[in-house]
């Protein structure tokens, strides 16, 4: 542990770092995905790995995208052993699905990532965090600098918890922080780069309210069950991830509140415009912010006060006593595939290969008072509903409702939400008997699933191996 | 008695497996404009083979097949044969086409007024055997006048007038024209009730997301509801063709109206 404003030692190149530390004997190495596509941070770093040929590197990334062509170029040199990571997806993703690693990948939730971390089950040696705007004293935020990238929600852990921290950018400035995201006094090297990345590639996927009109049916579906559950009232608390369906809920469930002129308590996890506009117009208090899903949301965190960042322990870790989304009353997550057992996967598709991970998938399912899967009954050719998920992402026990554009299932867990809804008109079906309407249309696929070669697993943020990831 | 008509492209699988989850009332599948014309057969064979193996009791299903003057004409009819639906969507309404078509069906059938022609024998179209409603088709409407359409929709005041109100008198649905621009809602609102106004009983669309906004504004109130209740039962109550109710005079045609509404509201589980 450092000391408070005292000044951190800037390195100017990567290769002066490694002067000073042994780079064969820091292998475990961690990043965080704030810049998502926009990230130039990590293939400048493991280019370095590459081309010091240091064997056996365990990645520690809280998600891995498309851009992140380095990793894959460790992989096939054979130096990467084990990654640990949330959510997978492009080249990447599609590699280790044929081919596994020589160890194994371990896919994590948030929270489960911030507690294993912070418990030191995750033993880091070194992270490498990308910070947009920092001072001579490592004090650091995500939401200013010329490639800015938001809440720097996924690194904080990093920050406290490494062995060695390192703070990488490229805006390194002369003046007090307040009130950082990352405090100086945890902080080894700062080292300076040319570019940390471009802000443009930070948006995430969809982050449009959706037109279609089978995503709007889903979404006019939930916000009616929402309303008949009488979950939105004064002060209760929302919180919808970036993709079109949930968003077009998030508006959905905005105009109930202004009709009912009702003010929520606060809105949770990726924040994205639609949920700044809220804020802006008096109809929520807080936002508690772990990553930004657009550029207005990074905006918004410099002049809202109430738009607040948070760390990912603070947000999902469940052994933190401040966590937020133990006070989460309602949740909307979507889903690859989910199971009689309302059991979700959001980490392979029906073909077993890596799309996705939990992210918060698990842990807001797991707090929030009721969990809401949207779905659409039938994606492309193939029912959303199976008889067993390919892999779990989610356990069922934590998901209470899927809605489709056809229909409502229960899980029968909820005999409460149950009982709240025997007069409603809302279409309310047992899941066995929504998955044969899906059928109707285009009969029981066929199971490819492959289960003989493990390459990874999946675990809950409780620590439990919920699931294994095969090779395809 | 329909509130929302909506107009889904023969040829697109993926609106066709959908069409009962819209909300619409009825559903109009096209073989006409939205389909090309290499890709009318196509339309036809999957609508043949979707509809033999599928029915539906909560949406009705029309087809609007191609004109009768067309080459088309009786294709579309052929495939529709035996299948199950409520009848057909006649473009380019004249009598003579109407004729036709009830040669080779004896299915209701709701004509498409959408020229001038159409507009002044409109009272001639609504009296043909199986005519059922009447839709109003101001963008080819317009097209033949050489005028341009506007927000405020004074060029088509006049026509929606005559098919509100001939429809009103022959006692069949009158069913306004679809609002083109899918993503202004406060536009649609202002334009169905214009036209709930005029006397219009229902309106097409053309996107799904419409839907609820012409269900809405084509549905009685509640208040309309308490209202109806209220008269019904005070008639029933005192067994004459006309009585006082809060100062109004309340006689058959009222009555009449009020057990329309309450008609309506059951059929939508209002």
């Amino acid at each position: 542990m450092g000391v408070k404003n005292q000044k951190i030692k800037v390195i100017n190149h990567i290769d002066e770092l490694f002067n000073q530390i042994d780079i064969s004997s820091n292998r475990n190495i961690s990043f965080h995905h704030h810049l998502r596509n926009g990230d130039y941070v990590i293939n400048y770093v493991l280019d370095k790995y590459k081309k010091e040929k240091v064997q056996g590197i365990n990645l520690f990334p809280s998600a891995i995208f498309p851009n992140y062509s380095s990793i894959l170029d460790l992989i096939k040199n054979g130096q990467i052993n084990n990654i640990t990571t949330n959510y997978i997806n492009g080249p990447v993703a599609e590699f280790i699905t044929h081919n596994g690693l020589p160890g194994k990948l371990k896919m994590q939730t948030h929270g489960g990532r911030a507690r294993a971390i912070i418990e030191g089950k995750s033993e880091i040696d070194i992270a490498f965090i990308a910070v947009p705007y920092v001072n001579h004293f490592g004090d650091a935020v995500g939401f200013l600098g010329p490639n800015k990238c938001g809440s720097l929600g996924y690194a904080i852990p990093d920050s406290i918890h490494a062995k060695i921290k390192v703070l990488v950018t490229d805006n390194l400035i002369n003046i007090e922080i307040p009130n950082p995201e990352i405090s100086g006094e945890n902080i080894d090297y700062i080292l300076l780069v040319d570019q940390i990345g471009d802000t443009q590639g930070i948006v995430s996927g969809t982050t449009e309210i959706t037109k279609n009109p089978i995503g709007v049916k889903i979404a006019k579906n939930t916000s009616i069950l929402l309303n008949e559950l009488g979950l939105i009232k004064e002060g209760f608390s929302f919180q919808s991830g970036a993709g079109g369906v949930s968003l077009r809920v998030t508006k959905d469930v905005k105009d109930i509140m202004i009709k009912k002129n009702i003010k929520a308590s606060f809105f949770s996890g990726g924040i994205t415009k639609y949920h700044v506009e809220m804020l802006e117009e008096g109809l929520v208090e807080k936002l508690y912010d772990v990553q930004c899903f657009d550029l207005e949301a990074i905006e918004s965190l410099k002049r809202n006060k109430m738009h607040l960042p948070i760390s990912a322990s603070r947000y999902a870790n469940p052994e933190n006593k401040d966590q937020v989304i133990k006070d989460l009353d309602i949740v909307i997550l979507g889903a690859t595939e989910i199971d009689y057992n309302f059991n979700v996967n959001v980490t392979t598709d029906s073909h077993q290969t890596l799309i996705g991970g939990s992210g918060g998938h698990s842990d807001t399912a797991s707090e929030s008072k009721v969990c809401i899967i949207v779905s659409p009954l039938i994606k492309g050719r193939i029912p959303v509903i199976k008889d067993r998920v390919t892999t779990i992402t989610t356990l069922g026990k934590n998901i209470d409702c899927l809605v489709t554009e056809r229909g409502i299932a229960i899980n029968p867990l909820r005999k409460d939400l149950i009982k709240k809804l025997k007069n409603t008109k809302l279409k309310i079906y047992p899941i066995q008997e929504l998955a044969s309407i899906a059928y109707g249309f285009t009969n029981i696929p066929k199971d490819i699933v492959k289960r003989d070669k493990i390459i990874g697993e999946v675990e809950d943020r409780t620590y439990e191996i919920i699931d294994y990831i095969y090779q395809v | 008695m329909s509130r929302s008509y909506l107009f889904i492209p023969g040829n697109t699988p993926s609106m066709i497996q959908n069409l009962d989850v819209f909300d619409s009332d009825v559903i109009i599948i096209d073989f006409e404009d939205s389909v090309t014309s290499y890709d009318k057969d196509s339309a036809r064979t999957l609508i043949k083979n979707f509809l033999s193996k599928y029915s539906y009791d909560e949406v009705e299903i029309f087809v609007r097949i191609n004109s009768y003057d067309s080459r088309y004409f009786h294709d579309d009819i052929n495939a529709l044969a035996n299948l199950d639906i409520s009848g057909y969507v006649l473009p380019k309404a004249s009598v003579k086409g109407i004729r036709m078509l009830n040669k080779l069906s004896n299915k209701p059938i709701i004509p498409i007024v959408e020229s001038p022609m159409a507009l002044l024998l409109v009272e001639d179209i609504a009296k043909e055997k199986n005519v059922v409603a009447l839709i109003f088709g101001a963008e080819d409407y317009t097209k033949e006048l050489g005028i341009k359409r506007t927000l405020e929709a004074t060029e088509i005041l006049y026509a929606r007038s005559i098919i509100a109100i001939t429809a009103n008198a022959y006692n069949i649905d009158a069913i306004d024209t679809p609002y083109t621009n899918k993503d202004d809602d406060k536009g649609l609102l202002l334009d169905a009730t214009n036209a709930l106004n005029l006397g219009f009983t229902s309106k097409a669309s053309i996107h799904p997301n419409q839907i609820d906004i012409i269900n809405q504004v084509f549905a009685p109130s509640l208040e309309e509801i308490t209202e109806a209740k209220r008269i019904v039962k005070k008639s029933e109550e005192t067994n004459k063709g006309a009585f006082s109710l809060d100062g109004k005079m309340i006689d058959l045609p009222i009555i009449e109206k009020a057990k329309k509404v309450l008609e309506k509201a059951k059929k939508y589980n209002l």
